[in-house]
């Protein structure tokens, strides 16, 4: 067991490419990605503004506009000007006062406002149009007060009369709908997984036996897998760790439950992606399209999460999908451990979920055995089985020159 | 060898490469199905909400039902106090709560006023947009009610009722996306992704695969050698392309506002930037498996610098700008304003100009590249 762990360290110090997708890239495109969300929460979204009545309520109404930290209203004084903005996506929503909006106001008209936001850019537009709703609402309020005055109604009953129900809206867990907190997990665990998979991939076909046009798996194929798990668990492992802390730890986003527990399921999906990375081995046993296919299965991941859209409204074909993936395992328990402060005995309740890897392990087995046995078929009859047992430690499927990479 | 025969030795080499054809052909084809996926239902609707009832009255029963009809909201159950909704959603039986006010009724009617407070888990955006407007509006009709009926008790006009009740409309449309469908907003953007990346890596794989062998490359001038591939990867994308913004966007439901000829123009330039882009790189690779692995990387990063996710205004200025020299940056926002928001061929023409910039400096990274790959000595086999 020894001598496979040193021959793996060997491995993997003679491969440039693997020895930074262990160390360096993962610390990268963590803080790459992080630092492209890092400003948090949106603001400042520039508005059009079209103030077609240019009357002291409109103004004010602007003023109520600009007072909001996410809108940045830009004036505009024809329409179709702001028209052009809104489809080069330089502006993301136009307001529009319409002409004699305060007359019509003061002799009881109904006026309209009309708000366009872009749903092209989803979030931000629902965003927008949100928060022009809450100023502009804010806004008309004070001006439905004056008028209950002059009607005569007493001051203190004013604001009752003018909303009898008020409203006030918390959002759970994540108090300032802070998009780091949101969507940054998923998206760096969605990398973690991707990264998990080309490290062992890459360091499964190293186990792989170059014999003329064909590949061909080795005699201690498991016990080489199980050096591999022992070596690249806890690396990886590391590199999800360094994520817990950046966010929780350095950037103090609020975590309700214990950070153990949370190393505890990234453990257990790195364990899970292992299987799935051995089955996709066996079936393909080829170094470029092992990788091909493995991306081409966990790329897809972070849609699946359901994270940015919930699961309960994907079709049933895509919550099957979603159950193949480790990463939408790791992110149920990382959602109760973050935000509801999940205790040890759900989360290891939520970890039965996993017991569908086991069945992936088997199957790989399983295939294991089938293809090991037509191997020893085929070249039973040249009797060259030795050849296998010693060629694995020998020779790996690449040359070992370091030149050759990049 | 003549450069009709050097284009068919390209296509055969394309196709005889099973890495190539499982990324190109397989892998556009899979993920034009795979990646709407999740989406399809397009709104969150029906979100799980119970409700913490301490009035117990006819109004607040009234309010709960108008909630329930909502189609954004079920009300899953009704719990005594706020301690146990908390349960309810810690173990996702629920994403929301409604907490009425005990005296609420009463309170109303006696003219003080109310506060209904609403929760929504804020760990997942969608529901908690979904449910707070779904309870904003439930509450905001609860509220008009009362008013109207006060006001009605006072002896007003029902005429005059209505008009000081909606004193001003605020008209609210979404447009570009008037059904605020999830799918029309990440399909556009995320297909001329999937377009470019497995462009690139198929341009890879074929590359790392041919160097220091011995081949028909090693017949021809590197400038034939490029001219050949990019001809040969721009026909066969032209094709994936059009079942991708012509098929996909129409079953999907994407909103399309450019013409056949505009949208044409415009992936002309991004085809031949992407595959002069990927025979650039293929250059720097001489394993089959690399270029898989480090496009794979940079997708993710691709897709949300290129400012359809995520306001450009939010991103830093570095990782913007840096970013301008990825082909697909400047397609998707080019191609959202032209082809989904019904921008003029005027207002792309920056982007298209700057992708047809991109093709110059790849082409020529392109040729440096190949003409050092193919005055390499071979590798002995």
């Amino acid at each position: 067991m020894r001598a496979l762990l040193n021959q793996e360290l060997k491995c993997l110090w003679n491969s440039p490419w693997q020895l930074a997708l262990v160390t360096y890239i993962p610390l990268v495109s963590i803080l790459c990605l992080w630092w492209l969300f890092s400003a948090g929460l949106p603001r400042q979204l520039p508005v059009a503004v079209v103030d077609q009545d240019n009357s002291q309520l409109t103004r004010a109404l602007t003023r109520n506009l600009t007072a909001n930290s996410v809108i940045k209203p830009i004036a505009f004084s024809q329409l179709s000007d702001a028209e052009a903005a809104m489809k080069k996506a330089e502006v993301y929503a136009v307001v529009v006062f319409p002409h004699q909006f305060k007359k019509s106001l003061l002799t009881s008209g109904s006026p309209t406002i009309d708000i366009r936001y872009n749903s092209q850019f989803l979030l931000v537009g629902k965003l927008l149009s949100s928060q022009l709703q809450l100023s502009l609402g804010a806004g008309l309020m004070e001006v439905a007060g004056l008028k209950q005055l002059l009607n005569g109604v007493n001051s203190a009953s004013v604001a009752v009369n003018l909303s009898p129900v008020t409203s006030q809206t918390t959002a759970l867990f994540n108090r300032n709908n802070n998009y780091v907190g949101f969507l940054v997990p998923p998206v760096l665990i969605a990398l973690l997984q991707l990264l998990s998979m080309m490290v062992f991939v890459n360091s499964l076909n190293e186990s792989l036996i170059k014999k003329k046009d064909s590949y061909l798996i080795a005699d201690n194929f498991w016990s080489q897998v199980g050096c591999k798990v022992l070596l690249y668990t806890p690396i990886m492992l590391l590199h999800g760790c360094f994520i817990l802390v950046l966010l929780y730890g350095y950037l103090g986003l609020p975590i309700a439950g214990s950070m153990s527990l949370l190393v505890t399921a990234l453990a257990l999906m790195l364990l899970a992606i292992w299987p799935l990375v051995i089955l996709v081995f066996l079936v393909m046993r080829e170094p470029a399209s092992n990788i091909s296919f493995g991306s081409a299965l966990f790329a897809p991941a972070f849609a699946f999460m359901g994270v940015t859209f919930p699961v309960n409204d994907m079709p049933l074909l895509a919550q099957w999908w979603r159950l193949i993936m480790p990463s939408s395992h790791y992110i149920d328990s990382h959602i109760s451990v973050i935000s509801y402060g999940a205790d040890t005995q759900q989360v290891m309740l939520q970890f039965l979920s996993y017991w569908y890897f086991l069945a992936v392990a088997v199957m790989a087995w399983g295939l294991y055995k089938i293809l090991f046995n037509k191997q020893q078929k085929v070249n039973g009859s040249k009797s060259d089985k030795l050849f296998f047992k010693h060629k694995s430690s020998a020779k790996p499927s690449n040359n070992n020159n370091p030149g050759a990479y990049l | 060898m003549t450069w009709l025969q050097l284009l068919w030795a390209e296509l055969k080499a394309i196709l005889a490469e099973k890495d190539i054809v499982l990324t190109v052909f397989g892998g556009v084809l899979f993920y034009s199905v795979l990646y709407p996926l999740p989406y399809l239902n397009q709104v969150p609707t029906e979100q799980m909400v119970v409700v913490v009832d301490h009035d117990n009255s006819s109004l607040s029963r009234q309010l709960v039902r108008h909630a329930d009809a909502s189609p954004k909201i079920n009300i899953v159950a009704q719990v005594g106090s706020i301690t146990e909704a908390q349960q309810w959603i810690s173990e996702s039986n629920a994403h929301g709560l409604l907490v009425i006010p005990e005296g609420f009724r009463r309170n109303l009617l006696l003219g003080k006023g109310a506060t209904l407070s609403y929760g929504g888990d804020a760990s997942y955006f969608l529901i908690y947009s979904a449910i707070a407007e779904g309870l904003i509006s439930a509450g905001m009709d609860a509220s008009k009610q009362v008013q109207m009926v006060g006001l009605l008790a006072r002896g007003q006009n029902p005429k005059q009722v209505e008009q000081s009740l909606n004193s001003v409309n605020i008209n609210s449309v979404p447009v570009f996306n008037p059904s605020l469908g999830y799918t029309p907003y990440v399909v556009p953007g995320l297909f001329l992704l999937i377009l470019h990346q497995t462009l690139l890596i198929g341009a890879g794989i074929l590359g790392a695969g041919q160097w220091r062998k011995k081949g028909y490359w090693n017949e021809v001038s590197p400038l034939a050698l490029i001219s050949a591939r990019l001809t040969v990867f721009c026909v066969i994308y032209a094709f994936l392309s059009s079942f991708y913004l012509g098929y996909c966007f129409y079953w999907y439901g994407v909103s399309v506002q450019a013409s056949l000829g505009e949208v044409s123009l415009f992936m002309l330039p991004f085809l031949l930037s992407t595959s002069a882009c990927g025979i650039a790189l293929s250059c720097l690779f001489v394993k089959r498996e690399l270029p898989t692995q480090v496009l794979l990387l940079v997708s993710m990063p691709i897709l949300f610098v290129s400012g359809f996710v995520w306001p450009l205004a939010l991103i830093p200025d570095l990782l913007v700008q840096v970013s301008q020299v990825i082909p697909a940056v400047p397609a998707i926002l080019g191609m959202l304003e032209l082809n989904q928001m019904g921008a003029g061929w005027m207002t792309v023409l920056p982007q298209w100009l700057q992708m047809w910039a991109l093709f110059a400096l790849f082409s020529l990274l392109a040729y440096i590249g190949v003409k050092r790959r193919l005055s390499t000595p071979l590798l002995r086999e």
